[in-house]
C-alpha cells in the first residue's frame, strides 16, 4: 500500500518538475517574443506580461510541491541536529504535519480563491483570474499527499529519499 | 473567530494624497455620525497590495473600505468601463456632473453582485500624453512613438487607434525605461507626472485630456450587510460628503504640481484640434461598448456632454 | 497578543525545522485567524507575491547561468579571469565582487545579480578550490552593492514614497561613492578571508596563453556585453535582459560551442525551476506574513517608539538603523521603503538629515536585510545556487556582514560620502 503510494508520488513529483521546467521554457519564449515584438516589429504584444505572470504562479506551485516530496525546501536544521534521536524523530513528525496542514489549507482556501475570482477577467489576456490561481489548490493537494507519505515513512522509521541530494542531479 | 472592531481601509496612493485624506475625512464624519461606534484605520501607499489585489481582498471581506481607480474594476464589471472611454468627457465639469448623477449611480449599483458596495467617486484628473521627443499637436506626431500604458486592452486599443505603439509596462519600470529609451512616452495626470518624477525624463507634456477615469470608494458587501440600516445610511452620507472635500484638495494639487513641473523646465502645449484625436476613437468605443446597458449609459453621457461645447 | 502569535509561531516552526516557506505560511494563517481576516487572503497574497514581473529575473538568470555552466561557457570565462588576476590570493573572490557590483549596477536588482553571478561564478570558484560557503558569502554580499550604484529601481520607489519630490537624479549620483566604498570594503574582506583560509595563489600563464583563453571565450564574453549594452541602449529592460541571456546562451551553446544537447537543456530547466520555487515560495509566503505585520501596524509603531523616546540625533539615527535592520530581517525591501519612508523622513528631516542622504542610508540598510535570515531572498538564492544549507553560509558570513555594517555606519554619520557628488553637480 505504502509502496504503491510511494511509486505514485515519485512519478507525480517527476511529472510536476517536468511541467514546471516546460513552464520556464515557455516563459523564456514569451518574454523573448515581447522584446522582439517591441524592438523589431514595433508592436508590443499586450498579452505577454500577464501570460508569463500566470505561468510563474503555476510553475512555482508545481515545483514547490515536488520540493516537499524531494525535501529540497530551505529549512533550519541546527536544532534538529543538536537534540537526541528520539526528540529529532518527534520534531520531524511535527514538521511534516505542519507542511501537510499547509497543503490542506492551500487546497481548501486556494480552491475558494479560484471559485471567487472565476468571473473576473485577466486584462489583456481574456482568461479567468481564477485560472491563474488554479495551480494553488492542485499543488496544495499534492503537498498534502506528499507529506502524508513522509509521515508514514517517518513512522516506519526509514528515510524518505535516500538518493543523493535530489536537487543536483 | 474574533470579530474585527476597527475597520480597515486601503489606498494605493501615498499618505498625503487627496484620495487618502478624503477617505480619512469620510472616516472622521462616520465616527462622528455613529457617535464613535464605527472606527476606520487607513493603510495608504499600497501597503496592503496593488489595487487589483486589494479589490479582490475587499470582495472577500478582508478589507472594509477600498479606494481604487475605476480601471481595475473593468475586469470585474464591464459597466464600469463606460467612465474610462477615451475622449468621452469634454471637460472635468462634464465628468463630475456625469458621475454625480444617474449615470454614476448606475455604475455604483452595478458592483453589488460582485461583493462590493460602490460609495462615491473621486477625481483622478485629466490624463495627457508626455514624451521624451517633441510636443504632440496632432495624432500624426504620435506615429511610431512607443507609449507606455497600464495593462489594459482599452488603453492598448486607444494608442493603436492614434497610430502609436502601445507598450504595457508596470509603473515602477517607466522612469528607467524613459531614460534608456525603451519607451518614448507615457500618459498621466499632472500630479502623477510630478510624483513619479517622469518629468525629469520626458519633458514634453501635451494636453490631450484623453481619459478622465475617476477614482472610486467601495466597501466590502460582507461588512456592509452586517451594518444596521442607520449605519449604512451614515456610511453613504459620510462618503458623499467627502467628495467635495476631495475635489478642493485635488484642484489645489493639480495647480501646484503643474507650477512645479513647469518651473523645472517642462514644455506643455495644447493640441491643435481635439476632434482630430476623438474622431479616431469610434472603433475603440465600438469594441468595448457591447451590451445594451453599456450603450444606454454611454449615450446618456454623450448627450450630457453636448452642453459643454 | 496578535503580534505574539505571529512572531511566536514563526520562531517555533523555524526552530523545529519546518521549511522557511511553510513556517511563514503557517504563522500567517495563525495570525489571520486571530485578526479575523478571511483565510483565502493568505493564499491571494502568496500568489501576488510570486507573480511580480521583476522577479522573473530569478528563474531566467539562474537558467542562463546553469546553461553556461553545463555547456562549458562559464569555465572558459573563468580561465580568462584567472589568467588575468591569477597572481593574487583569492583573486576570484575579488573578481566576483567587481563583477557583481557592475552587474548589479546595470540591472538595478540585487536578486538578479545574485542569480546571474551566483549561478555562474559559485560553481567555478568551487572548482578552483574555494569553499562553497566563501563563494556564496562573496556573491550575496556584493550583490547588495548594485542597489547603491545607479540605476536602481528601489531609489525610484523611495523618491515616489518620499512625497516631497526627492530627485531621482540626485539619488543616483549620491549612491555612487557609497557603492564604491562598500565594494572596496567587501573586496578587502574577501582578500583577508582568502589569505586566512590559504586559498591557492594562481600563476600568470603568460601573454600568449591569456590571449588564447580570451579568444576562445569571446562568445561567452559577448553575453555580458549584449546584456549590459542592451539595457543601456534601451533595447530591453533589465528584467527582459534575463530572458535574452537565456536565449543567447542556448544559441551559442548549441551552435557555436556545440556542447549543449537536449538532455542538458532539460536538466538545466528543471534544475532552475527547483531553485526558483525554493526562493519564490519563501517570497510569496513572506508577502502574506508582511500583510499581517502591516495590519498590526508593526512598522509604524516601531517608528513612533523612537520619535517619542529620544531627541539626540545620533541616537535617533542609530535606532532607525536598528529598526530598519530588524524589519529587514522579516520583510522585503520595496514594501518596507513604501511603508517606512513617509514615517521616518519627517523625523530625520527635523534633526537636519538631507532626504537624499537618508535615502542612501535606507538603500544599504534594507539591502543588508536581503542577506540576513530568516527572510533574505538574496541569501537564499546564493545558498541555493551554491548548493549549501543557509546556516552553513551564515556561519562564516560575519566578516562580510562586518564590512556592510561598517559601510552603513560611515554612510550614516558622514553625509559627505553621499552628498558630495550631487552637490558638486548643482
Ligand atoms: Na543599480
Ligand atoms: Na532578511
Amino acid at each position: 500500500m505504502i509502496e504503491l503510494l510511494s511509486k505514485f508520488t515519485h512519478r507525480m513529483a517527476d511529472l510536476l518538475v517536468n511541467l514546471a521546467g516546460a513552464g520556464l521554457i515557455l516563459m523564456t519564449a514569451i518574454v523573448g517574443w515581447q522584446v522582439f515584438g517591441r524592438f523589431v516589429l514595433n508592436a508590443s504584444p499586450s498579452w505577454s506580461e500577464q501570460a508569463s505572470l500566470v505561468l510563474m504562479i503555476w510553475y512555482v506551485c508545481f515545483a514547490a510541491a515536488a520540493g516537499v516530496r524531494e525535501g529540497f525546501h530551505i529549512r533550519i536544521v541546527a536544532l534538529e541536529e543538536a537534540v537526541p534521536p528520539k526528540l529529532k524523530h518527534g520534531m520531524k513528525l511535527i514538521n511534516e504535519i505542519v507542511v501537510g496542514f499547509c497543503g490542506i489549507a492551500m487546497c481548501i482556501w486556494g480552491g475558494e480563491l479560484v471559485l471567487k475570482t472565476w468571473s473576473h477577467v485577466i486584462p489583456s489576456l481574456g482568461l479567468s483570474r481564477g485560472l491563474a490561481y488554479l495551480g494553488l489548490p492542485i499543488a496544495g493537494f499534492l503537498i498534502a499527499l506528499f507529506s502524508l507519505e513522509r509521515i508514514f515513512e517517518e513512522l516506519h522509521g526509514d528515510d524518505v529519499e535516500n538518493e543523493e541530494d535530489p536537487r543536483w542531479n | 473567530s474574533f470579530e474585527r472592531k476597527t475597520l480597515i481601509s486601503a489606498d494605493a496612493h501615498p499618505a498625503d494624497y487627496p484620495t487618502v485624506r478624503a477617505v480619512e475625512e469620510m472616516a472622521r464624519l462616520l465616527n462622528e455620525y455613529t457617535k464613535g461606534e464605527m472606527k476606520v484605520k487607513s493603510f495608504a501607499g499600497g501597503q496592503l497590495g496593488s489595487e487589483r489585489d486589494t479589490l479582490e481582498i475587499t470582495s472577500f471581506g478582508g478589507i472594509d473600505f477600498n479606494r481604487v481607480n475605476l480601471a481595475p474594476l473593468n475586469a470585474i464589471e464591464p459597466l464600469t468601463g463606460i467612465a474610462s472611454l477615451p475622449f468621452l468627457f469634454k471637460t472635468t465639469q462634464h465628468m463630475r456632473d456625469t458621475l454625480d448623477g444617474e449615470i454614476g449611480d448606475a455604475i455604483l449599483a452595478s458592483l453589488e453582485p460582485h461583493g462590493l458596495i460602490g460609495l462615491c467617486f473621486y477625481d483622478s484628473g485629466e490624463r495627457c500624453f508626455y514624451n521624451t521627443r517633441k510636443p504632440i499637436r496632432t495624432p500624426e506626431d504620435m506615429k511610431g512613438m512607443k507609449i507606455r500604458v497600464q495593462n489594459s486592452d482599452l488603453y492598448v486599443s486607444m494608442i493603436k487607434a492614434l497610430g502609436a505603439d502601445a507598450t504595457p509596462m508596470a509603473l515602477g519600470e517607466v522612469y528607467q525605461s524613459l531614460i534608456q529609451g525603451v519607451i518614448d512616452g507615457a500618459e498621466n495626470n499632472w500630479p502623477s507626472y510630478e510624483n513619479g518624477r517622469h518629468f525629469e525624463a520626458a519633458p514634453f507634456y501635451s494636453l490631450t485630456r484623453h481619459v478622465m477615469t475617476p477614482e472610486i470608494l467601495v466597501m466590502s458587501a460582507s461588512r456592509w450587510n452586517k451594518l444596521s440600516s442607520e449605519n449604512q445610511a451614515h456610511v453613504k452620507k459620510a462618503a458623499k460628503e467627502s467628495v467635495g472635500f476631495m475635489r478642493k484638495l485635488w484642484d489645489v494639487r493639480v495647480i501646484e504640481a503643474k507650477e512645479r513641473v513647469l518651473a523645472a523646465g517642462v514644455q506643455a502645449n495644447e493640441v491643435d484640434d481635439i476632434t482630430q484625436f476623438s474622431a479616431l476613437m469610434r472603433p475603440v468605443w465600438d469594441k468595448f461598448v457591447k451590451t445594451d446597458q453599456q450603450k444606454e449609459l454611454m449615450h446618456a453621457a454623450i448627450e450630457l456632454g453636448n452642453s459643454y461645447d | 497578543m496578535e503580534l505574539i502569535v505571529l512572531v511566536g509561531a514563526l520562531v517555533f516552526f523555524l526552530a523545529i525545522g519546518v521549511p522557511v516557506a511553510f513556517s511563514l505560511l503557517a504563522a500567517s494563517m495563525a495570525a489571520f485567524f486571530v485578526l479575523d481576516i478571511p483565510m483565502l487572503v493568505v493564499f491571494q497574497r502568496m500568489a501576488a507575491g510570486v507573480s511580480v514581473f521583476t522577479l522573473m529575473a530569478i528563474p531566467f538568470f539562474i537558467f542562463a547561468g546553469d546553461l553556461m555552466y553545463r555547456s562549458g561557457i562559464a569555465e572558459r570565462l573563468v580561465k580568462v579571469a584567472e589568467a588575468a588576476l591569477g597572481r593574487s590570493r583569492g583573486g576570484l573572490g575579488q573578481v566576483t565582487v567587481g563583477a557583481s557590483a557592475m552587474f548589479g549596477a546595470v540591472s538595478g536588482s540585487a536578486i538578479a545579480s545574485a542569480s546571474a553571478m551566483g549561478s555562474t561564478l559559485v560553481p567555478l570558484m568551487e572548482k578552483k578550490g574555494y569553499d562553497s560557503d566563501y563563494a556564496v558569502n562573496v556573491t550575496v554580499t556584493s550583490a547588495i552593492v548594485g542597489l547603491l550604484i545607479p540605476p536602481s529601481h528601489n531609489m525610484i520607489i523611495y523618491s515616489a514614497a518620499s512625497g516631497i519630490g526627492v530627485s531621482i537624479g540626485d539619488m543616483f549620483l549620491a549612491g555612487i561613492v557609497p557603492g564604491i566604498l562598500t565594494a572596496a570594503l567587501l573586496m578587502f574582506v574577501a582578500w583577508r578571508v582568502a589569505v586566512k583560509r590559504g586559498y591557492e595563489k594562481g600563476s600568470f600563464p603568460g601573454m600568449r596563453a591569456f590571449l588564447m583563453a580570451a579568444v576562445i571565450a569571446i562568445p561567452g564574453l559577448m553575453a555580458a556585453i549584449i546584456i549590459m549594452g542592451g539595457i543601456l541602449s534601451g533595447i530591453f529592460t533589465a528584467t527582459e535582459s534575463s530572458a535574452i541571456a537565456v536565449i543567447y546562451t542556448i544559441i551559442i551553446g548549441t551552435f557555436v560551442y556545440r556542447s549543449l544537447g537536449w538532455d542538458l537543456f532539460i536538466k538545466a530547466a528543471t534544475q532552475s525551476v527547483k531553485i526558483t520555487a525554493m526562493v519564490l515560495m519563501i517570497i510569496g509566503a513572506a508577502t502574506a506574513f508582511s500583510y499581517a505585520l502591516a495590519i498590526l501596524e508593526v512598522p509604524t509603531q516601531l517608528a513612533n517608539l523612537i520619535t517619542t523616546a529620544v531627541d539626540n540625533p545620533i541616537i535617533i539615527l542609530l535606532l532607525i538603523n536598528v529598526i530598519l535592520l530588524l524589519l529587514g530581517t522579516f520583510m522585503d525591501m520595496s514594501p518596507l521603503i513604501v511603508i517606512m519612508t513617509p514615517i521616518l523622513l519627517p523625523v530625520v528631516q527635523k534633526i537636519g538629515v538631507d532626504p537624499v542622504h537618508f535615502g542612501i542610508i535606507m538603500m544599504l540598510n534594507l539591502g543588508i536585510g536581503l542577506v540576513t535570515p530568516p527572510v533574505g531572498s538574496v541569501l537564499f538564492v546564493g545558498a541555493a545556487v551554491g548548493k549549501i544549507p543557509v546556516e552553513r553560509a551564515v556561519k562564516t558570513i560575519w566578516p562580510f556582514y562586518g564590512a556592510l555594517l561598517f559601510a552603513l555606519m560611515v554612510i550614516t554619520f558622514v553625509p559627505a560620502v553621499s552628498l558630495a557628488l550631487p552637490n558638486a553637480f548643482k
